[in-house]
């Protein structure tokens, strides 16, 4: 207990350092997800059938293989294969390349999140702003797009939630979230060698992020709670 | 408004499509400049000042490409006492500061980067690395998949037991009755294979010591120099001591497959140990006993 005491100061910093990572990874993340999800789900409800369809493959192929995969094609295949390591080997090209592997994943997932809200706005409601005499643009953004925010708050809280702990997938290329940080400590890093605890540690970190993001999404989720 | 954003989507795709287009033809022309600069040299042409940079930026030689760079990339994982963090947060320790004098000695600034030990071979062979020095075991793997140094450091694979059994563990026959945790692809595992004890692969040497703290195995194989650093009194794993020594190894640096650089290393090793750099390095981190003659 004493010894823990004595290292607490050092892990701290250490997993403060690493936490800060796996927070710029997971607000990029989001920031460039969002509109890129929108964007793909349009394309998979397109009435032009072959780009509807060559979304639906790239939604498929993202969705159905596994991140870490994607993480390790993304990062060394430009120089594995095409002998252009893109990235380089600093820590800035291995966050980019985590960077771009996350977004272009949950953008796919957050696209069927996004297609299931827009379709699921009843057919009325469009019908009435026709009623009224509204142009498409105005029903969409009007009509459409505010009642599929509602829709979508409960499923996209599910995904932002998960995202928060899938972060720590990027260590496999090498970046240097928490848990890498907290498994330092275990093999030896200043000073501090075989110290198990630090890594089981980085849940408080996860915990208290995650109960920070489910008070705010419920307030929204509430706030959205004017129309049924 | 949806087919507005359905052609802007497609746009995208086209453009991106596009784009790999481009890069792809663009290599394909720096290939054939390539070529041509060598059938230009071969038929002993005047060579312009453009065929010369043509010809220092093909990937012809390693050397050449680390120096056309300006820095030397260096796998490593944190590892004391070869490669880990001073209070200053400064790559330190034998390998760290002998791979700084290397690169001085090619004109190049040294860049620390730290790797998931599984992936050496991918950060090597993709370029995002330039070698890994790291105390790394010359298994037979390590030396088909790379261009290896010669043999710098002596190694040996150590048995890690709880402290309060070791005295029941002192020789290869007693470890049969034992289950045992190893780094995946680790020398330890090898020791583990041919002596055929019953084994569970982790992800690294310090997952290894868990096990054993944590008693889900009985028994861990691991470096000698890095048992004396992580284990018995002083450390985090007080309960745990270390018995026999299974082998004996040493360590190595290594290159891409093919790469001129591991010559050059070698030539260093010979000079920093003739005139004692070397062992002066060793000695500020406790290695010395371990250096190999060059």
């Amino acid at each position: 207990m004493e010894l823990i005491l004595e290292q607490l100061p050092i892990v701290i910093h250490a997993l403060n350092i690493g936490f800060l990572q796996t927070l710029k990874l997971f607000f990029v993340t989001l920031i460039g997800a969002f509109p890129l999800g929108l964007i793909i789900a349009f394309g998979s409800m397109s009435r032009f059938k072959p780009l509807s369809y060559l979304t639906k493959v790239i939604v498929w192929i993202v969705r159905g293989t596994p991140l870490m995969i994607q993480l390790l094609i993304i990062y060394y295949f430009p120089g594995l294969v095409l002998g252009n390591p893109i990235w380089g080997g600093g820590e800035t090209g291995r966050f980019l390349a985590a960077s771009v592997s996350f977004i272009l994943n949950y953008a796919c997932y957050f696209s069927e999140i996004y297609r299931g809200g827009i379709q699921g706005v009843p057919v009325g409601q469009t019908e009435a702003g026709l009623v009224l005499g509204m142009t498409k643009t105005q029903i969409f953004f009007k009509v459409t797009l505010l009642q599929m925010i509602k829709r979508i708050v409960p499923p996209m809280s599910n995904e932002i939630i998960t995202l928060v702990k899938d972060t720590s997938l990027a260590r496999i290329i090498a970046l240097q979230e928490i848990i890498w940080a907290g498994q330092a400590f275990m093999k030896g890093s200043q000073g501090i060698s075989g110290a198990i605890w630090p890594l089981f540690f980085t849940a408080v970190y996860y915990l208290i992020c995650n109960g920070i993001l489910t008070l705010l999404l419920g307030r929204l989720e509430k706030k959205l709670n004017y129309f049924r | 408004m949806k087919k507005m954003f359905a052609t802007t989507a497609a746009l995208m795709m086209a453009l991106s499509l596009v784009g790999c287009g481009n890069t792809a033809s663009s290599e394909e022309t720096t290939a054939t400049t390539e070529e041509a600069v060598t059938e230009e040299a071969v038929a002993e042409e005047t060579t312009t000042e453009e065929a010369s940079t043509e010809e220092a930026a093909s990937a012809e030689s390693d050397l050449a490409y680390v120096q056309e760079k300006g820095t030397l990339v260096v796998g490593i994982t944190d590892f004391a006492p070869m490669d880990y963090k001073d209070e200053n947060g400064e790559w330190v320790g034998f390998d760290a500061d002998m791979a700084k004098a290397f690169a001085e000695s090619l004109g190049v600034t040294v860049e620390f980067v730290e790797i998931d030990w599984d992936n050496k071979i991918m950060e090597l062979d993709g370029k995002t690395i330039d070698c890994v020095w790291n105390g790394m075991t010359l298994t037979d793997e390590v030396k088909s998949a790379m261009e290896c140094s010669n043999a710098y450091c002596n190694n040996a694979q150590v048995v890690i037991v709880p402290a309060d059994v070791a005295d029941n563990y002192q020789d290869t026959e007693s470890l049969a009755e034992l289950t045992f945790a190893v780094e995946a692809g680790s020398a330890g595992e090898e020791q583990a294979t041919a002596l055929s004890l019953n084994f569970t692969p982790v992800k690294a040497q310090s997952d290894a010591l868990m096990e054993v703290a944590a008693g889900t195995s009985d028994a861990a194989i691991i470096d000698s120099l890095m048992a004396a650093a992580m284990v018995g009194e002083g450390t985090g794993y007080a309960d745990l001591t270390y018995t026999i020594g299974l082998n004996s190894e040493e360590y190595g640096v290594g290159f891409r497959k093919g790469s001129d650089l591991a010559a050059k290393l070698n030539e260093f090793f010979a000079a920093s140990y003739a005139d004692g750099t070397m062992m002066e390095c060793a000695e500020t981190y406790g290695v010395q006993a371990a250096v190999v003659e060059q």
